[in-house]
């Protein structure tokens, strides 16, 4: 544990989708900086335990709070929680996300309802959840976790592509809202990030994708962690309503 | 049971908070919009505070409408109509829609909400 005072210390911060992959490296960065992490977890409790245990082993304190942002009533819930453990949330990121990759010809409408219910309904319903909280206190910070695929689709991801996009438009338009409250809200883009979610079409093209990433490597999560961290904190007061792509520059060129 | 001038005052710190104003820039007849400053989030933000100051449910327009004035079934021409002065009068009878049917034109409405209109509505949940 560090002696200096870290940049989060006495913020409540609340991360869906804590229990691996970006949600994890983010909770456990924001937890270096002395943060009372809330981590949140739909089904996977023993990678969320260990997750917590990596975050108070990094300095920060811990909650485990089982949730599944799909289901308006547990958003609620889930925000109820952390507020009952810490009276309040400073900073909500919004990661919990799901793919459910096809042809739009073979779309199966349940995977449809998953991915959109994930990724933009429990974004803007746990977001509505928690903006009494940060009105009250006059402060708060909301990060989305977005996708270069809101911009630059892939085939078979029209559900994932159409809800990051969708997360993005809400960014822009609850960061008008509550500007005057001194609450922001940005969203960052990863490209191709070194997690469960991107294992398999690494594993398929590999040598093609890598090719196509300026600073040729993959990102880990903390390079994404870094930049949520940086957005939630007094150096981004004046930043909101931003989408920040952190893809090694992957969507810059045009792929030839 | 709070006094009326203990609600005043309560509803008063509210309004310091969510607004920002000062405490002497508030008197019974504010208006919230037109003196006090207040825009769309602030209603909200003033609702919440309330509820928490005073441990009460207001109910999502409850205090101030939503969907009325933006319904072109009510509003004509920037004058609210008969029927949307009825619904306003059904809906919201915590204001004195009487004195705006005078003159029932949308930029007055915002004239009735003012602080004792929110002290009325207080002391009238409360009891």
């Amino acid at each position: 544990m560090s002696s200096s005072k870290g940049v989060f210390e006495d913020k409540v911060v609340l991360v869906t989708g804590a229990s691996r992959g970006i949600g994890k490296a983010v909770a456990i960065a924001f937890a270096r900086e002395g943060a009372c992490v809330a981590i949140n977890y739909r089904s996977n409790k023993d990678a969320a335990q260990e997750t917590a245990s990596l975050v108070e082993q990094a300095g920060g304190k811990a909650l485990l709070v089982q949730a599944d942002v799909s289901v308006r009533s547990d958003c609620e819930k889930l925000v109820d929680q952390v507020v009952e453990k810490w009276e309040t949330i400073h900073v909500l990121v919004n990661n919990a996300g799901v793919t459910r990759d096809g042809l739009l010809m073979g779309l199966d409408e349940n995977d449809w309802d998953t991915v959109l219910k994930t990724n933009l309904e429990g974004t803007v319903f746990l977001s509505k959840a928690v903006l009494p909280h940060m009105m009250m206190q006059k402060y708060g910070r909301i990060v989305n976790i977005s996708s270069v695929s809101a911009g630059n689709g892939r085939r078979g991801q029209g559900s994932y592509s159409s809800s990051k996009g969708a997360v993005e438009a809400f960014t822009r338009v609850l960061a008008l809202e509550v500007a005057p409250k001194n609450i922001t809200v940005n969203a960052i883009a990863p490209g191709m990030i070194e997690t469960d979610m991107s294992d398999l079409v690494r594993g398929l093209a590999n040598k093609q994708i890598l090719a196509q990433i300026p600073v040729s490597r993959y990102g880990k999560p903390e390079d994404v962690a870094d930049s949520v961290l940086f957005l939630a904190s007094d150096k981004a007061d004046y930043i909101t309503g931003q989408v920040i792509r952190v893809d090694g520059g992957i969507t810059l060129g045009i792929g030839i | 049971m709070l006094t009326k001038d203990e609600v005043y005052s309560k509803v008063t710190d509210c309004l310091v908070e969510a607004l920002g104003v000062d405490e002497d820039e508030v008197s019974p007849e504010s208006t919230l919009t037109g003196d006090l400053g207040a825009e769309s989030i602030d209603f909200l933000d003033i609702v919440f505070r309330l509820e928490k100051s005073f441990s009460i449910k207001i109910p999502r327009g409850g205090l101030f409408p939503e969907n009325i004035l933006s319904n072109p079934e009510f509003v004509k021409d920037g004058r609210v109509t008969e029927k949307g002065l009825q619904e306003l009068r059904d809906k919201m009878p915590h204001l004195d829609i009487d004195k705006f049917a005078n003159e029932p034109n949308v930029n007055n409405f915002a004239d009735l909400f003012t602080v004792d209109m929110l002290v009325n509505y207080v002391s009238t949940k409360l009891n």
